[in-house]
């Protein structure tokens, strides 16, 4: 895909689909170690053994009504392409976690991309969800909790309007205080 | 308008697989190698020209139910493409020129006919 963000929407929507409560989005970039590592955590229903080892292969989907799915397949081949590492691990009943590396310099590299808009539009459409999403550099860390900001704000709603936009600006300002996604 | 069959001897491409699929119409190519922007972008009646040749690509050919897959400058689908390829049928041709010249080899025998 064009950006990694888009790769995580994606991912992040099987986690939806398999009735996750939790959904916890890992990024880290590091211009020292050329490295980005993104990871999608959840505690959806799982995957069993069998289903897990072909959820690569595109012609191997959850969906009924067609015979591909290439959500995993396309984030799995933007890794290997830029020398990165792709991993699965599920269980049935606890969750699913997907892993995917990235050589930082790589030119096959897709940039991170709007990560602030993304992560803006999975709160807005899964008040539900309890999404911790961790950003990292080689100079610092912030986290968005979802449920910290539900203690914070008690009644209202996270999908109200003034509130996704506090949300977008916080990632927005926070990424620019680490220097993260630019790359 | 052509078929796919017609398309490939007129351009002399070679087969990888789908030699006796079926012969669908072609009017067009969609070049791109960016394989989540081809599905919703390259038509029906579009040859898909690309160096991509894994598996993925296979599924984007029948997710946006393309007639077949041109694999430009010589590339080689890998064996599991190809194993899928044979499975679903899918019309898989070989040309030797970079991605460019095989569109406008294309572009040039389909304006003939």
């Amino acid at each position: 895909m064009k950006e990694l963000s888009l790769n995580i929407l994606d991912i992040t929507y099987n986690s939806i689909k398999a009735n996750a409560e939790k959904i916890e989005i890992s990024i880290s970039e590091s211009i020292s170690a050329n490295l980005i590592q993104i990871e999608i955590k959840d505690n959806g229903h799982g995957m069993d053994h069998e289903l897990l080892e072909k959820v690569t292969d595109p012609f191997v989907t959850t969906r009924t009504t067609r015979k591909v799915g290439l959500g995993i397949p396309l984030f799995k081949q933007s890794a290997e392409d830029t020398d990165g590492k792709f991993s699965i691990s599920s269980k049935i009943g606890e969750g699913t976690a997907v892993y995917a590396s990235f050589r930082l310099d790589h030119l096959d590299r897709a940039p991170i991309g709007d990560i602030s808009s993304t992560m803006v539009s999975l709160i807005q459409a899964n008040d539900q969800i309890h999404f911790i999403y961790r950003h990292s550099t080689d100079s610092g860390e912030f986290v968005l909790d979802t449920d910290d900001l539900h203690a914070q704000l008690g009644d209202v709603p996270l999908s109200e309007p003034a509130v996704l936009s506090w949300i977008g600006e916080y990632i927005k300002e926070n990424l620019e205080d680490i220097q993260g996604g630019k790359i | 308008m052509m078929n796919v069959h017609e398309l490939a001897k007129a351009c002399g491409f070679t087969y990888f697989s789908g030699a006796n699929a079926e012969a669908r119409p072609v009017c067009g190519a969609y070049c791109c190698d960016l394989l989540s922007w081809v599905i919703g972008r390259a038509g029906d009646e579009d040859a898909l020209v690309t160096v991509m040749s894994n598996t993925n690509v296979m599924a984007v050919a029948v997710m946006a139910d393309l007639p077949c897959v041109i694999l430009s400058e010589g590339v080689k689908p890998d064996e599991r493409a190809l194993e899928k390829a044979i499975e679903n049928d899918i019309i898989v041709l070989s040309s030797p020129d970079p991605t460019y010249a095989t569109a406008v080899k294309i572009y040039e025998v389909l304006k003939s006919v």
